[in-house]
């Protein structure tokens, strides 16, 4: 409590200095904002964010609609087709340049150039450049997110392994795997996300990269490796062969229920894991592959939007510069959301090993895209990941077939 | 039905005005919520529509291009065949098991009016949960489908219900069966109940047995009942989505994916609204047809 209050006088200082609201002050009714949002957690930087930012102005209100993250899209869309857009949305960041680049988001370059708290360069690279398209500013990363190797302590010690030295390299992992694994107690050693949707491709790509692959050379032997090694996972029983139908979710519920020893997962799942993991658990930064010796990691996270049309563009941007200040960014940490900008350490974190582990990833994870045809980009890699560890296909084959339907896309507009 | 009929055109001399605003207020209503969006939908299948022009009324015209690329496009033919193969074992099963559940709770049984309505809980959940929970039964690993019938030693090794392409389709459709059946049961039983008792008496002082009764008054006498039933059974799977959605979101492999399903991933993931709008107007048709035949059965049914 005492720390929002601290926070609140902070904005009222520094939100009125940047933005020079003074001249609104005397405005009786401030202009209603609409905000449409997916952060359920009560703990998210968002209530705290809209709750001072309301407080420290009287120009604008933001009026927010949280919509589950699945519908949000959906939600725009229909938005946008009927033309009654709310001003200001959060967008999963690899899903903003299909929105940018036709046009239905208001352009932000000009805010930005003149605004004093964001400037593209304290930005991470990654987070900043799934807002652009074709050198204009479409959208603000809000947070980011990487993976990381979630691991039971407890197992390990059960088997005789030792907890502070996780797995490092690919063969590590699996060999830590195999130990781990235990069919009689229903335990598998590793657990991972591999749906048909674009949660498969976002825990999948960390592998490509790490064998020295890319998503525009996916018929080259770096990226069947990559797709091998996780498959090998699957039909040598190390990794369960549900994982082609477990969600992110579903994977971090099987590893706190002890059913999976070592599984990968984002940040944004330690509140869930602080409360009902009943056991000691761990993170170490995503293994390296032995022979490429390449650290590579998938971004995500969400950015802010302006939908083109939106009626208080100024109240929008307002609140977007006021989410972006570091000291309301270092709350983010609470529900698990690492900022988006290099100025951004936090202090004395919750759960300090996961933080610095993922802030540490943050610095050499890489985007998916941004391309306006990411979502056919991603799906035929969807397909090859489910048709490899099904065994339909081998590997290679299988990526093959997807390089072919890449492929024409990314010649037409590359990455 | 005569009478009631006779009734109508009373109150049809006496208030032409009254019935002519009626069909119009029910016409305007077919108009503007049902008829609208399908000719939308149609529209939207011969134009390209993106995300850029998705507001604009007048937008490029591709003729059937969305249509051929629905068909081309491999994943199409596979989920044209998984609806087919979903819908039809639903119906046959909904309806069969519907009918006899009815036929089981008509017996005078103490608690059969309870039970038949507890029966109907299944019916009231979303679908999103009944999908949540049956993906937990099928679990491979710790779901309960395996644990019984591997203890019932009716399998040796795990089945993967959910994950194994050949087998996601049965249980996704078992899990619609157990979730679609209470509503075909009630519809059955409401049409038991319209058969006079007086029937089965006379049969039974005529000799007729359970058997004989069942076939010659029963069957015959629910006959459009059943039809009926069928066909909105069929209606109400062929938008079957949340559910598939929640289970299995259509993979492995589009091996459950339904054309509902697949209209929705072409749309508002894949932004081609266009193509998501042509596999939109193949699950229309399929409807069209069943809806046709289910008023024809009912317009028989009234007449008879």
């Amino acid at each position: 409590m005492g720390g929002s209050t601290v926070l609140r006088r902070t904005f009222l200082a520094s939100s009125a200095a940047a933005a020079g609201f003074s001249a609104n002050v005397a405005r009786a009714e401030p202009a209603t904002v609409s905000l449409w949002h997916v952060f359920n957690l009560d703990t998210d930087m968002i209530y705290g964010g809209m709750k001072a930012f309301n407080e420290s102005q009287s120009a604008y209100r933001i009026e927010p609609r949280l919509v589950p993250g699945v519908q949000i899209v959906t939600e725009l869309i229909r938005a946008i087709a009927t033309g009654s857009v709310p001003d200001l949305v959060t967008l999963d960041s690899p899903v903003v340049a299909s929105f940018s680049a036709q046009g239905t988001l208001t352009d932000l370059t000009d805010q930005v150039v003149q605004s004093k708290f964001i400037k593209p360069d304290v930005y991470f690279k990654g987070p900043w450049a799934s807002g652009q398209w074709r050198g204009k500013t479409y959208g603000i990363p809000r947070d980011a997110n990487t993976l990381g190797l979630y691991y039971n302590a407890d197992m390990f010690r059960a088997k005789g392994m030792d907890p502070d030295k996780p797995p490092r390299t690919w063969s590590e992992l699996k060999a830590a795997a195999q130990k781990l694994r235990d069919p009689a107690k229903n335990v598998y050693g590793f657990g991972f996300c591999a749906t048909q949707a674009e949660e498969g491709v976002f825990q999948w790509l960390p592998f490509l990269w790490q064998a020295g692959g890319s998503v525009d050379k996916l018929d080259q032997p770096e990226a069947a490796a990559a797709l091998q090694y996780v498959t090998d996972m699957v039909q040598q029983g190390l990794a369960s062969k549900d994982v082609i139908n477990q969600s992110q979710y579903e994977v971090t519920n099987t590893f706190m229920a002890g059913n999976i020893a070592m599984s990968q997962g984002g940040p944004w799942e330690l509140p869930r894991m602080s409360k009902q993991a009943k056991f000691e658990w761990r993170l170490a930064p995503l293994p390296v592959k032995d022979d490429k010796q390449i650290k590579a990691d998938c971004l995500g996270g969400y950015d802010f939007v302006v939908p083109k049309g939106a009626g208080q563009v100024e109240g929008a941007f307002r609140f977007i510069e006021f989410m972006s200040n570091p000291k309301i960014l270092n709350e983010g940490w609470k529900s698990g959301r690492i900022g988006p900008r290099t100025d951004v350490m936090v202090q004395d974190p919750l759960w300090p090993q996961a933080y610095a582990t993922y802030r540490g990833e943050m610095s050499y994870a890489r985007p998916r895209g941004p391309h306006p045809q990411w979502p056919d980009i991603s799906r035929p890699m969807q397909t090859a990941i489910q048709q490899a560890l099904t065994g339909a296909k081998s590997p290679a084959d299988a990526l093959r077939e997807a390089a072919a339907k890449v492929d024409p896309i990314l010649a037409k507009t590359p990455l | 039905m005569r009478a009631g009929r006779a009734a109508v055109g009373k109150i049809g001399r006496r208030r032409p005005v009254l019935l002519y605003a009626f069909l119009a207020a029910s016409m305007l209503y077919l108009l503007v919520f049902i008829g609208l969006p399908i000719v939308y939908n149609l529209v939207m299948s011969v134009q390209e529509v993106e995300l850029g022009n998705i507001s604009d009324l007048v937008r490029p015209f591709v003729g059937l291009e969305n249509y051929r690329e629905a068909w081309e496009d491999p994943s199409f033919r596979t989920v044209l065949l998984n609806s087919a193969l979903f819908v039809g074992a639903n119906v046959v099963a909904q309806v069969g098991i519907g009918l006899a559940l009815a036929l089981f709770f008509a017996q005078r049984f103490p608690g059969a009016h309870v039970l038949r309505g507890l029966l109907l809980a299944s019916w009231v959940l979303p679908a999103l949960v009944v999908g949540a929970l049956w993906k937990w039964i099928f679990a491979t690993d710790y779901g309960v489908a395996n644990y019984v019938l591997t203890r019932l030693h009716l399998i040796s090794g795990a089945i993967h219900w959910l994950s194994d392409p050949t087998v996601s389709l049965t249980a996704v459709t078992i899990a619609n069966i157990w979730f679609g059946t209470p509503f075909a049961m009630i519809l059955v039983a409401a049409g038991l109940t319209s058969i006079p008792e007086e029937q089965y008496e006379a049969a039974s002082l005529d000799g007729a047995g359970p058997l004989a009764r069942l076939l010659h008054i029963t069957l015959p006498s629910l006959w459009p009942t059943l039809v009926a039933v069928a066909c909105l059974v069929t209606i109400y799977t062929m938008r079957a989505f949340d559910l598939i959605f929640a289970m299995t979101q259509g993979g492995p492999l589009d091996s459950s994916n339904v054309l509902p399903l697949l209209s929705y991933q072409l749309s508002f993931q894949r932004f081609h609204f266009g193509v998501g709008a042509a596999v939109g107007s193949f699950s229309f048709i399929i409807v069209l047809a069943v809806a046709v035949l289910y008023v024809r059965t009912l317009r028989r049914e009234s007449e008879g």
